[in-house]
């Protein structure tokens, strides 16, 4: 089998018209745990579901665990474990009716896992899906997905609707599933911190494009934010390639920039600044310079 | 396989239930005719088939429009497909438990025929012809149930339209006069299975290439 689990070749997607992903490639090698964000209506969910074979492309290819996704058997399936934005249960079913359905459909079901799970998350079997808050319903949907003991999990902001606790409690169990030698997770959100805490390669979608794939020591390597001080007004251009963002005001100059290296250090050194200081940045600081407008300079390998 | 045919059956267990009494009415009133064809005319048992039949064609329809419609309202399918199952499997399932709600009707009204009928003509040169017209009037109508079924699930998936809903009823009213003008047998049958090929192949593109 191919050792990339989820593979996205020139990817295109449009809504009535609307290009909301435009010649996206991704590749997620076994064991990685895969951060893909973007901003509202980035198109996240549409890759996901196009993943899943829910959506069909315009143009292009996805396949996952090398199969392609408008063609995943039962099996395939069997090896996935999905939670969708929004939980989608099935909303007239008690839990417990649930709960046996999806025991019933997986073959891999592990049944003490999911007791722990229940336990944990305190899940009430004899209640409708529709009578739980979002909050339950994400610890419900979570319990059934990583119950099937998936090779690849798909997360799509699972962690949407829970509090603070059942967060850590769910970050805890993503954490432990990881452990479990070759599993692979994709997962999108907007709680950057969690991202950063568990993903180790980070995708960011802006304007159909996916601007950044790359790990996440490596983002935060290649992106700089810099303070420098000038004996006199800061100069109105550094001349520099890739810078993303700029600020100026009297001595003082902020410039956010992509692959910095020695060459670009001698080129803010011709300008003489009696200071450089660099800001250190946040995965949260990169997401915003990054799915700012003209997003493309700032696309690393 | 057996998991989602289970799990259908039990999402649409009023059909099953409105099969069994619509079945259960007919057998009553096929008794009836037979015992009183004796003192008077039996066509006023054959009058009180007519809502039947309307029941017929209105809730074979109804069933396959409930199951697609749920499941696109509900985004059942979608959630399924988080799981071991496949599309195939999920529509298979769905016309699979049709089929099975069409029997749930059919077949107590079959038996009983075959029952009366040894009752009430035992007599061997005539046995043969009487058994061959229960197959055709079974075959013709379990085909033309099955149709207006297909014709539900076709509709039912095509969003919440009212013209395409109003269209596949109006449809499935032309289906039964159909038998009425060719009658029994192998002309109405073709007929019958060409338009659930074409209803079924159509359903089957549409439910596999759309988004759930």
């Amino acid at each position: 089998m191919d050792e990339n689990v989820i593979r996205v070749e020139n990817l295109v997607k449009y809504f009535d018209g609307r290009c909301v992903l435009d010649g996206i490639n991704l590749k997620v090698p076994q064991g990685c745990i895969y951060g893909l964000l973007g901003r509202n209506a980035a198109g996240k969910t549409t890759i996901i579901r196009i993943l899943l074979g829910l959506e069909p492309p315009t143009r292009g290819q996805t396949f996952l665990l090398g199969a392609e996704s408008t063609n995943l058997s039962a099996k395939v399936h069997g090896q996935i474990g999905y939670v969708a934005e929004g939980h989608n249960l099935i909303q007239n079913y008690k839990v417990g009716r649930l709960v046996k359905l999806c025991k019933a459909l997986s073959p891999q079901w592990n049944d003490e896992f999911f007791n722990h799970l229940t336990e944990t998350f305190r899940l009430p079997m004899d209640r409708k899906v529709r009578e739980l808050s979002i909050g339950m319903r994400a610890k419900l949907n979570l319990s059934l997905a990583m119950a099937t003991e998936p090779e690849v999990l798909i997360l799509d902001d699972p962690t949407l609707g829970l509090d603070t606790v059942a967060r850590r409690q769910f970050l805890e169990l993503a954490i432990d599933v990881i452990q479990k030698q070759g599993r692979t997770i994709l997962f999108s959100s907007h709680i950057l911190g969690d991202v950063e805490r568990i993903a180790d390669r980070i995708g960011i979608i802006a304007a159909g494009k996916l601007v950044v794939d790359c790990g996440l020591e490596e983002l935060k390597e290649r992106v700089k934010k810099l303070r420098l001080i000038f004996p006199e007004s800061a100069p109105a251009n550094l001349h520099l390639k890739e810078i993303i963002n700029q600020q100026n005001e009297g001595r003082e100059m902020v410039i956010t920039v992509v692959n910095w290296n020695q060459q670009k250090q001698a080129l803010v050194d011709v300008f003489k600044p009696s200071s450089c200081t660099e800001i250190p940045m946040s995965l949260e600081d990169i997401f915003i310079e990054c799915t700012k407008p003209n997003p493309e300079s700032i696309a690393c390998s | 396989m057996f998991t989602l045919i289970k799990r259908e059956i039990e999402d649409h267990i009023a059909y099953f239930i409105g099969a069994a009494i619509l079945s259960g009415i007919l057998i009553v009133l096929s008794i009836l005719a037979i015992h009183v064809h004796e003192d008077s005319e039996p066509i006023a048992f054959v009058g009180l088939l007519i809502p039947a039949i309307i029941v017929l064609i209105i809730g074979l329809p109804a069933m396959g429009v409930s199951q697609m419609y749920t499941d696109k309202n509900r985004r059942i399918s979608a959630f399924l497909c988080g799981l071991p199952v496949t599309r195939g499997q999920i529509l298979a399932a769905k016309i699979i438990t049709g089929i099975l709600a069409i029997l749930t009707f059919l077949v107590p009204l079959t038996i009983t025929a075959v029952v009366l009928l040894r009752l009430f003509a035992p007599l061997a040169p005539i046995y043969s012809g009487y058994s061959g017209l229960i197959f055709d009037i079974f075959i013709a109508t379990f085909l033309m149930s099955f149709a207006c079924y297909c014709l539900g699930l076709q509709t039912g998936w095509t969003s919440s339209k009212i013209t395409p809903t109003l269209g596949g009823v109006a449809l499935a009213f032309v289906l039964v006069p159909l038998i009425l003008v060719k009658g029994f047998g192998l002309h109405i049958a073709v007929l019958l299975v060409l338009f659930i090929i074409a209803s079924l192949v159509r359903t089957w593109h549409r439910f596999m290439s759309t988004s759930l």
